[in-house]
């Protein structure tokens, strides 16, 4: 190990409740608060003790340094941050060059954001530095992870009474811009359980984030909504100060078959399950997930006026409710889009249809909703009636990995193929969530997770994180170093996070799959494809696909 | 786009035994091509009188058999050389193990003109070479087979190395489970199913019926069930799964055991041919 990389992890272990962040430093900081200190906060004083008290172990206080880096784009973060004191900057940098281990998290995508906001005409604010809104408690700056109003080279100060990072961290998206204090600056800093509790308790505190959500992000996203491109920027414009935004906990119900529809719904982010009755019980006919919709059977065929299915969150869900009328009056004026979503009801009904008739295929949906598998952009399955327990796939792994498989052949089953306990590498990764110095992060190339072991410090947040126990620590024998940093480490038995990284450095592709004699190793990355699988269909196409995402190509 | 290689070609509508046994139709066909071209050509030698070892064509049969020999024993090679991954998917090396394989038999077959050679060495290196084609094929088998028994009959898996483990934990959760039980439930479980949690326990059902006969058993907990209360009927449902995941765990040790075991039949015997195939090309090349 290098001495920089102490250094690094010494400049980024510093503190947990900054996440990923260059830290030139807290100066001071907060240990648990109580609810008195809590009230004197100008975004918490309405709130009852009792909420208060769920809050404390999730909001801490405190005061960076000026200059100190908070978080850089692309990177996530299970925090939000409300200013008490002080400015922030909030600005774009390129990432061509960068060295730095830290901040090379989804590269692509802030290439991809930069190309698009080419594409958006900018606004008028956006030349030079632009002042945030009056920062008075009732009007919140709220920054998005998608602010396409912010162009590069330009900074938004953000003052005094602002938040910032909720989106974000609500929805698991990684942040679009970097922030730096400006000024010696006091932040309350709300993780995401208090984050969420908050949206449940304080009704003032929703009501400021669905404003700035609709102010800086609904558009866009309506915008880039398969369904809905193509439709004029005012009648968007329209649309977006007509719908309602809404939040589901895990298991609500959102629509009820049989009931009147009078709405579509778009999904911000998180699952639906959408189930059918059948005899005695309910069907799950399939489920959708970010930025796709509901509601627009019921709305385009005359003559059907009810839900057609039951839909429950599956998960932490975030909606946009469109009134069925609003959304008539949207596709009759655009041809194209109206085209468009009867392409996709033809297909959703024909789905709905399938399942009916097969049964089997409900079963999996709920399976992939229930292990994660929806999540998933790389999933590795076994054909058990092919494999032979050979254990060449974990050798294969281990061999390729210093000696440390990234996985074991054990896991859950669903009809002859196993899914081991393996990296899905997750369309919203919270393994990424909380590692105090940045070692695990996306790599460039597709959606693959990787471990910088070099940062690692064995702290075990990836590990907790991970719903899906795809992450292990392994023990290497060995102990920190005398000079090891931070400190608290040295003499102690030096652990490291370990994960499928989907071998994507190597032109062979996983060597899970390349290493099995018997051909039983499989990625997948849609449930169509593991659907094929069972089915047994030839696996071509699932296999291409795969490898041809490990290859990076 | 990269273009990757499609290696489980399976067709479709092709009946799924077929599917199971010949994972590559293309790799079936080659085969099949090539030893009609062996046997056809050795049908034409032998009407030339080049039927002998030591003729023409019987040396070409015997150096060819032997290159074909090294290419199948690559299979080993690769297996332990997984970290270099340039040298390409395990799998087309077992296409060729096991394909390359019956064609050395048939290569040394020809070899010998279909006769068991008198010589001491010749005669153990035809054994060995028979030995080991058909305890291959054995092996081939039993990797068909015994997955399928693993994966219809199955609901757990479980790693070979960790049941011993994880048998101890069953015992103690049973033995937990019992403490507190009905007289009934702790009665069947010191009579049927301690003696079964006291460690892994390979039986010869297991190659028939995966479960090891659960059904039967289970009959007897169905039997005391009706005697029970509701509280202690919980109990014994939970006893019952415990030890239905026994039986399956033995079920594993024993099959998966299996299909390490088979390699004893054949990879020592496989050196041993190597062995003596060396020994045999330096008499022919000194002599």
């Amino acid at each position: 190990m290098t001495d920089q990389t102490m250094l690094v992890r010494a400049a980024l272990f510093r503190d947990r409740w900054s996440t990923n962040g260059d830290r030139t430093g807290i100066r001071r900081q907060s240990t648990q608060m109580t609810v008195e200190q809590l009230k004197k906060l100008e975004i918490l004083k309405d709130l009852k003790d009792s909420v208060l008290e769920e809050l404390i172990p999730d909001i801490s206080v405190a005061q960076w340094e000026p200059g100190a880096m908070l978080f850089e784009e692309g990177s996530y973060l299970d925090l939000a941050f409300y200013i008490v004191e002080g400015d922030v900057d909030l600005f774009l940098q390129k990432h061509e060059g960068a060295a730095g281990p830290i901040f090379n998290t989804r590269q692509l995508t802030a290439r991809d954001i930069a190309d698009a906001r080419q594409q958006v005409p900018q606004s008028p604010q956006s030349a030079g530095a632009v002042p945030a809104s009056p920062s008075s408690p009732e009007q919140f700056t709220y920054l998005s992870t998608m602010d396409f109003d912010l162009a590069r080279g330009t900074t938004q100060r953000l003052t005094k009474g602002d938040i910032f990072g909720e989106i974000g961290a609500l929805n698991g998206w990684p942040q679009s811009v970097t922030a730096r204090a400006a000024t010696l600056t006091t932040l309350v800093q709300i993780r995401l359980p208090a984050l969420r509790k908050l949206k449940r308790a304080a009704t003032g505190f929703k009501a400021h984030v669905d404003r700035v959500y609709r102010e800086r992000t609904l558009l866009h996203h309506l915008r880039t909504t398969p369904p809905l491109r193509g439709c004029s920027e005012m009648a968007l414009e329209a649309l977006a100060r007509k719908v309602e935004l809404r939040s589901l906990e895990p298991n609500e119900p959102l629509t009820r078959e049989g009931e009147t529809a009078d709405a579509v719904y778009l999904v911000r982010s998180g699952f639906l399950k959408l189930s059918q009755s059948l005899g005695a019980g309910d069907l799950v006919v399939t489920y959708v997930s970010k930025g796709m919709t509901i509601g627009e059977v019921e709305a385009l065929i005359d003559g059907v006026v009810n839900w057609q299915v039951s839909t429950v969150a599956a998960g932490y869900c975030e909606v946009v409710r469109i009134d069925v009328a609003d959304f008539l009056e949207l596709v009759r004026a655009h041809p194209a889009v109206e085209a468009r979503l009867w392409e996709s009801t033809v297909a959703r009904i024909k789905e709905a249809g399938f399942t009916r008739k097969n049964p089997e295929r409900a079963e999996l949906i709920e399976f992939a909703l229930a292990r994660g598998l929806a999540q998933g952009n790389s999933i590795l399955v076994m054909d058990l009636d092919v494999c032979t327990r050979c254990d060449d796939c974990v050798r294969g792994c281990a061999s390729t990995h210093e000696g440390r498989p990234r996985f074991v052949r054990e896991g859950e089953r669903f009809g002859n193929f196993l899914v081991p306990r393996s990296c899905f590498h997750c369309e919203d990764p919270v393994c990424l969530i909380g590692c105090p110095t940045g070692a695990i992060r996306r790599t460039n190339v597709g959606e693959v997770i990787a471990i910088d072991d070099a940062l690692c410090i064995g702290c075990g947040s990836c590990a907790d994180n991970c719903p899906y126990d795809a992450i292990v620590m392994h023990d290497t024998g060995t102990v920190w170093p005398e000079h090891a940093l931070p400190e608290r480490l040295r003499g102690e038995e030096r652990l490291v996070a370990s994960k499928c990284d989907l071998c994507h450095d190597s032109d062979a592709g996983p060597a899970c799959v390349n290493s099995c004699p018997h051909a039983c190793a499989f990625r997948v990355s849609s449930l169509d494809e593991f659907d094929a699988l069972l089915r047994g269909e030839t696996p071509a196409h699932a296999l291409l696909r795969g490898e041809t995402r490990a290859d990076g190509q | 786009m990269k273009k990757a290689a499609i290696y489980q070609q399976k067709r479709a509508g092709a009946p799924g035994w077929f599917n199971k046994w010949v994972q590559s139709p293309r790799w079936l066909l080659g085969f099949a091509i090539v030893a009609t071209l062996c046997l056809a050509v050795y049908a034409a030698g032998t009407v030339y009188g080049q039927s002998t070892a030591a003729s023409t064509l019987g040396m070409a049969y015997g150096i060819a058999a032997a290159i074909v020999g090294v290419a199948v024993v690559a299979y080993g090679g690769r297996r332990r050389a997984q970290r270099i991954r340039s040298l390409g998917r395990t799998w087309y090396y077992l296409e060729v193990h096991v394909y390359g394989g019956v064609l050395f038999l048939l290569l040394v077959f020809m070899h010998t003109a279909f006769r068991v050679p008198q010589g001491l060495l010749t005669w153990l290196l035809w054994v060995t070479s028979l030995w080991m084609t058909v305890s291959g094929l054995f092996g081939l088998v039993l990797q068909k087979w015994i997955p399928t028994l693993l994966a219809s009959g199955l609901s757990v898996e479980v790693h070979v190395d960790r049941i011993p483990d994880l048998i101890v934990e069953l015992r103690n959760r049973a033995d937990a489970l019992v403490e507190t039980a009905a007289e009934p439930v702790r009665a069947l479980y010191r009579r049927e199913v301690a003696p079964v949690m006291e460690g892994p326990q390979p039986r010869w059902i297991y190659y028939i019926d995966a479960t090891g006969g659960f059904r039967s058993k289970a009959r007897r907990f169905e039997h005391i069930r009706r005697l029970l209360p509701g509280a202690d009927q919980a109990a014994l449902d939970e006893l019952l799964e415990l030890y239905r995941t026994k039986l399956e765990m033995d079920a594993h040790f024993t099959l998966q055991r299996t299909l390490r075991a088979w390699l004893y039949l054949h990879v020592p015997a496989a050196i041993l041919m190597f062995g003596l195939l060396v020994l045999h090309v330096f008499f022919v090349l000194y002599y």
